[in-house]
């Protein structure tokens, strides 16, 4: 049967190869993958495309330090081989080689500056390397290329407030709350903000103590009367969405709501 | 030396958690229910699976949970995290700071690292590593549930009763792991019960 549709399919023929292969691999028929890999090879000697298959069938039967050689073969002949780069940073981090697919992933990024997921990518590998600065300078780099996307402007609000840039934080919670409809991570992350930067600039204010007011280091920060009035605005959204909500959940979040 | 016991709810929940996202680190807390020294976790509240380093929505839910335990007579008794990398069982940095941000609302939080290696039917322990703050360290329990006095003869930590890791492989070979919703899906979905998961803590009582 496989015979007959591919002889029908002309040219197209080598296309549907290339997926039989891609999704043999992922049900486990290495040997199915490899024989249509056979056919493949006889056809186009030498091709890239190829070699990058037979990369991913050597992954799949775990001879992970024969398929690095290859995509740093491919890569030494074609530096920008994109197929070879992007097997070669998923393979480093399957193995848990963080920092080298890490490396991998900036030469990548240096020729292909476009490829926003890549950027994205890169965000999550410095994340998982508690490299917080880098990371948000790589979201930084997806919201330039995506700036209408209210789901990385919420990202990078996170990541700011983890890093205790409130401000910040607080600046780009209010735009995906720009971006979206009742968005209730975005109105939790104002609220909150909104109320941590009101409580700390009254401390900063009622002591005296120099060394208090220089942590509050954060240079946008809004006016208490538009901090004030930003929390209720979440508040108020808040409450309109939760009418919907189960008894538990909903009692809970007013009494946070209202604290 | 304080006695834990953690409860087929609890367990349960925690497992099917991890369950419902295989491929994500997961985390949540344990509310604790305590009397005459001794330490019982009672239910899980499962939080995220998602950006689970980021801090907001994790600091809005312990707020509230927090509120919740408190109207039961509870409290945050516990920390969980499953990571996405199941090779490891070392309580990570960033799990470090928010085990720490718990304590901060409570007395004697117990930090746990899932063991994936110990979820499976040929495993007689729980998949649970237990770590205690002394001394501002977290230090890991090593041989907890083992029935032996646990390293530092600071804690012991049993299960319920020997039914909890039989009734958890049952739900899970059931996929009632469907039927838990954290506060990520919460915040998709206000609908979703995430603090208790009622219906699904009726299926595991019934287990």
């Amino acid at each position: 049967m496989l015979k007959r549709s591919v002889s029908q399919a002309g040219d197209d023929a080598w296309l549907v190869y290339e997926q039989i292969i891609l999704a043999a691999l992922d049900e486990g028929q290495i040997d199915l993958a490899k024989s249509v890999l056979f056919i493949l090879d006889t056809r186009f000697k030498d091709s890239q495309r190829v070699k990058r298959l037979s990369g991913l069938v050597m992954e799949a039967l775990g001879h992970t330090d024969e398929a690095q050689t290859l995509y740093t073969e491919m890569l030494e002949k074609d530096a920008t081989n994109v197929l070879a780069s992007k097997r070669l940073i998923a393979l480093l981090k399957s193995q848990g080689q963080i920092p080298l697919a890490i490396r991998e992933l900036v030469t990548y990024l240096d020729t292909h500056g476009n490829d926003f997921e890549a950027w994205l990518e890169l965000s999550h590998l410095y994340l998982s390397q508690h490299l917080y600065p880098q990371a948000a300078f790589c979201l930084e780099e997806v919201i330039l290329q995506q700036p209408a996307n209210h789901y990385f402007h919420l990202h990078y609000a996170e990541l700011q407030y983890t890093m205790g840039n409130l401000d910040v934080a607080l600046k780009e919670y209010l735009r995906v709350v720009e971006l979206s409809t009742d968005n209730v991570r975005g109105f939790y992350g104002v609220k909150l903000t909104a109320d941590r930067l009101m409580t700390e600039s009254k401390k900063g204010k009622s002591s005296g103590n120099k060394k208090d007011q220089q942590s509050n280091r954060m240079d946008n920060v809004p006016q208490q009367a538009t901090l004030e009035r930003l929390s209720e605005l979440a508040t108020e959204r808040l409450v309109s969405v939760y009418n919907r909500a189960s008894d538990t959940s909903k009692k809970t979040a007013e009494k946070w709501l209202k604290e | 030396m304080t006695e834990y016991t953690i409860s087929l709810q609890a367990y349960a929940k925690a497992v099917l958690h991890c369950a419902k996202y295989p491929w994500a680190t997961v985390h949540g807390l344990f509310l604790a229910e305590k009397k005459d020294g001794k330490v019982r976790m009672v239910d899980a509240i499962p939080l995220a699976h998602n950006w689970t380093q980021l801090t907001p929505m994790f600091d809005v839910a312990l707020q509230q949970a927090q509120v919740y335990a408190k109207t039961k007579g509870w409290s945050i008794g516990g920390y969980y995290v499953a990571y996405e990398d199941t090779e490891t069982t070392q309580l990570s940095a960033s799990g470090t700071l928010l085990a720490r941000a718990v304590s901060a609302g409570s007395e004697g939080v117990v930090a746990f690292v899932i063991d994936a290696k110990k979820l499976g039917p040929g495993s007689a322990q729980p998949g649970l590593v237990p770590y205690l703050n002394v001394d501002s360290q977290w230090k890991e329990q090593s041989g907890a549930f083992s029935g032996a006095k646990s390293k530092g003869g600071a804690a012991t930590f049993v299960l319920e009763n020997n039914r909890v890791l039989a009734s958890t492989l049952k739900l899970v070979a059931e996929r009632a792991d469907i039927g838990i919703h954290d506060f990520d899906e919460h915040l998709d979905d206000v609908t979703l019960d995430w603090l208790q998961n009622n219906a699904l803590s009726e299926r595991i009582r019934t287990a």
